[in-house]
């Protein structure tokens, strides 16, 4: 029969699990478009916790955005729209439209590599109305985020 | 008391350091990464962070540049918007002023019959006419010029012979005078007269603005209203009475032309010129007609005897233009029309050259005498005029920058001159119908303490230097006495033009065009030898010359720089008849003008002489 001193006491097995520390929430970015927190905590708006999610709608912005739109920055975007005006005549959409959108990630979102381009044309009920469907899929190498897609639409002028 | 752990709260430190876009977007970032660590973490440029920190540095930037922008508005030299430039000119009391026009004497030439008086023939007097002032010549390039006073023919000199200059014109058969020619000399200014006419209407409005609708006006020659009343221009609507030339009529009028009248000015206006249109806007009183009664002279024992009952009074100070009793700031008449005749334009084309004011424009021509219609008319066909001197003092509009140039110079003088540099403020601000100096400069008058030795010196429309005329200094005698001290004596003189040529000898880069080279130095040192860059009594550094040819890249070195003197007429260029030594008036490598004098190289094209070795 074996001898315990009572110094050795203390809790069972059971109750010397881990405590579970909550960690503390630490936002990175604004999600966009905005929206209003419903939910608990002290950010009005709704945030992003994870670099993968603020990293994808960083970049979903950088394509939507147009020169001279950006106060301070003009060269910032992907300066897409100005193709879509151009869609009946221009022969090498998907071309120019890669073109941009690959120099316009390497110059502010250099952390971020290219994988895939794939686009569509939805007419609807007009034929002179088109809508461009834009699908790329991204690498961050440096937060192992692989094989992520990101869609985007633009409305022919 | 100790200070407890509690009392002390924490300070966030705030830069203020940062004033652009980039330094306030940095000094944002690092404050948020800061203070506000678990609250947002990427500001990165494609960032919605990133976005609202580049919006709140870009207010920041703005509102430093328009704080800035405000003070620099502040100052005249560092003003930029023309408003502001204008009111900064205005508040420092430099006039501003357009272009200004040329004055030129011009002969007058008549045909007037011969007739026998006494067994002598002499001209006809009856045919002996006035031409009037106003009346107008035309100057080959197309300016006109107005003769300003009236040129009387039958003026006698104090020995009872003519004043006009008297030539024997065509003759009779046996060799006895037929006609004479009658020359005499008026003096002109170059310019169009105007006329403008404002219908005023029942309203009194005060401090009403009437703008005239030509630009560079540089005399307002009178404005009246339908009532007959004058209005006087004065400095400043406080002025109730203005000081007036009125000709002298006692019998000391062949010495003293003019006296000077103090004059009520109930009706008056001030003239403003604005600093982007040139263009000149009259205002007037702030008093209705109705107050009228007020302004009157008054008796001059009220001023004398400031206290008639007490035996003792303190100093008291009296504005010698403030005479009336009145606080309207002059009056102005409604339901009427106002005429406003003036005169404008001018510039340096209008200081045309000598023999070039041919045409009869505009002739106002008088017959005391009445003669019959045929000889008059015969009188009036025989006119010629011819301008023996070229015209001078006219002078484009000065830019912004000059004018502001002048405001620490008319900020420090007053209405009287006392320092030297109050006389040239008041020299270079005089009003433009008088003519204008290029250069002044003041010297000390060694042979009198109480004297000072101003030298003058004027542009042709050549923009080459030239004596100024006798008429403007004249003028600027009269524009300088009311301003002078009473035991100050000022004499006007004469600047010294030294004609200069320039050789020099410099070695190139023999991979390099010489020629082209040596346009290259030449066209430098004609800039830097441009008469707008010399001023009266300004030596020359030949190190300068030296150091501006050497910035032209592919100088080597330069060998000669002599400046030689110049003067009289070589190969038909006229230079001034100045001698001046320049090897025994250079000292340590600075050649020294004469005093009073002033450099020039007057034909750059060909006075400066560059070889390359």
């Amino acid at each position: 029969m074996a001898t315990y001193s009572f110094k050795s006491s203390g809790k069972t097995v059971e109750q010397r699990l881990v405590e579970k520390i909550e960690a503390t929430r630490i936002p990175i970015g604004i999600k966009t478009p905005l929206e209003i927190n419903q939910g608990e905590g002290a950010d009005i708006l709704v945030t992003y916790d994870t670099l993968e999610e603020t990293v994808g709608d960083n970049l979903r912005n950088l394509l939507l955005t147009n020169w001279g739109e950006r106060l301070g920055l003009y060269d910032f975007g992907a300066n897409l729209r100005p193709l879509m005006s151009e869609l009946v005549s221009l022969e090498d959409f998907d071309s120019s439209a890669i073109e941009r959108i690959s120099s316009a990630v390497s110059r502010w979102m250099p952390y971020v590599s290219l994988d895939n381009y794939t686009s569509s044309t939805v007419r609807e009920n007009n034929r002179n109305l088109a809508r461009i469907n834009i699908r790329i899929t991204y690498n961050v190498p440096t937060l192992n985020v692989t094989n992520k897609l990101l869609e985007i639409n633009l409305n022919a002028m | 008391m100790a200070l407890k752990r509690d009392d002390i709260v924490p300070v966030r430190q705030r830069k203020y350091f940062a004033k652009d876009f980039d330094a306030l977007r940095a000094q944002i970032l690092e404050y948020a990464r800061l203070y506000y660590p678990d609250r947002l973490r990427d500001f990165s440029e494609s960032s919605l962070g990133g976005l609202l920190l580049d919006m709140a540095a870009y207010v920041g930037d703005n509102m430093s540049f328009y704080l800035d922008h405000q003070y620099g508005e502040l100052n005249s030299d560092t003003a930029v918007e023309t408003i502001n430039i204008q009111r900064n000119l205005r508040a420092a009391g430099v006039p501003i002023v357009g272009a200004s026009p040329a004055l030129v004497v011009v002969n007058i030439y008549l045909q007037i019959p011969a007739v026998s008086s006494n067994n002598v023939i002499v001209p006809s007097a009856e045919a002996i006419p006035v031409v009037k002032a106003g009346s107008i010549f035309s100057a080959d390039n197309g300016t006109n010029f107005i003769l300003l006073e009236d040129v009387d023919f039958s003026k006698k000199k104090s020995d009872g012979g003519l004043s006009a200059t008297l030539q024997v014109g065509l003759r009779q058969p046996d060799g006895t005078p037929r006609t004479f020619i009658m020359i005499a000399s008026g003096l002109c200014i170059s310019g169009t007269d105007a006329r403008d006419s404002f219908s005023i209407g029942n309203t009194f409005t005060p401090f009403r603005e009437l703008t005239l609708t030509n630009a560079d006006v540089t005399e307002i020659v009178n404005v009246v209203d339908d009532y007959g009343n004058v209005y006087e221009q004065v400095g400043s609507l406080t002025h109730d009475v203005v000081y007036k030339n009125v000709l002298n009529t006692s019998s000391d009028n062949e010495l003293v032309k003019d006296t000077l009248k103090v004059i009520p000015a109930p009706y008056r206006y001030i003239s403003n010129v604005s600093l982007a249109t040139r263009k000149t806007t009259l205002t007037f009183g702030g008093g209705s007609a109705d107050t009228l009664e007020d302004d009157v002279i008054p008796d001059p024992s009220d001023f004398a005897i400031s206290f008639p009952y007490t035996k003792t009074f303190s100093r008291i100070s009296i504005n010698p233009q403030q005479l009336l009793q009145t606080k309207t700031l002059g009056v102005a008449s409604v339901n009427t029309s106002l005429t406003v005749n003036y005169r404008y334009g001018g510039g340096l084309s209008h200081n045309v050259p000598a023999s070039s004011i041919r045409t009869i424009k505009q002739l106002e021509m008088f017959f005391p005498s009445n003669p019959a219609p045929s000889v008059a008319s015969a009188v009036r066909s025989s006119i010629e005029v011819l301008n023996p001197l070229p015209a001078s003092g006219g002078e484009d509009a000065p830019t912004a920058q000059e004018l502001s140039a002048l405001v620490p110079s008319v900020k420090n003088s007053q209405e009287r001159i006392v320092s030297k540099e109050d006389l040239l403020a008041r020299v270079y601000a005089i009003p433009s119908n008088f003519g204008r100096v290029f250069r002044a400069a003041v010297r000390s008058n060694p042979n009198n303490p109480l004297a000072t030795q101003l030298y003058v010196i004027s542009r042709n429309s050549e923009q080459k230097l030239i004596t100024s005329p006798d008429t403007l200094k004249q003028n600027l005698q009269r524009y300088l006495n009311p301003y002078r001290l009473i035991s100050d004596a000022i004499d006007i003189l004469d600047a010294r033009v030294v004609n200069l040529t320039l050789q020099f000898e410099v070695m190139l880069d023999p991979a390099l065009n010489r020629n082209i080279l040596l346009k290259q130095i030449l066209t430098k040192l004609q800039d830097l030898f441009n008469v707008k860059n010399f001023h009266i009594d300004q030596p020359i550094i030949i190190s300068d010359v030296v150091n501006s040819i050497f910035t032209v890249q592919g100088v080597m070195s330069v060998d000669r720089v002599e400046f030689r003197n110049i003067n009289n007429t070589v190969n038909n260029r006229q230079y001034s008849t100045s001698t001046f030594d320049v090897s025994s008036n250079t000292k340590k490598g600075v050649i020294i003008p004469p005093p009073g004098g002033i450099f020039e190289i007057k034909y750059p094209e060909v006075d400066i002489i560059g070889r390359a070795v």
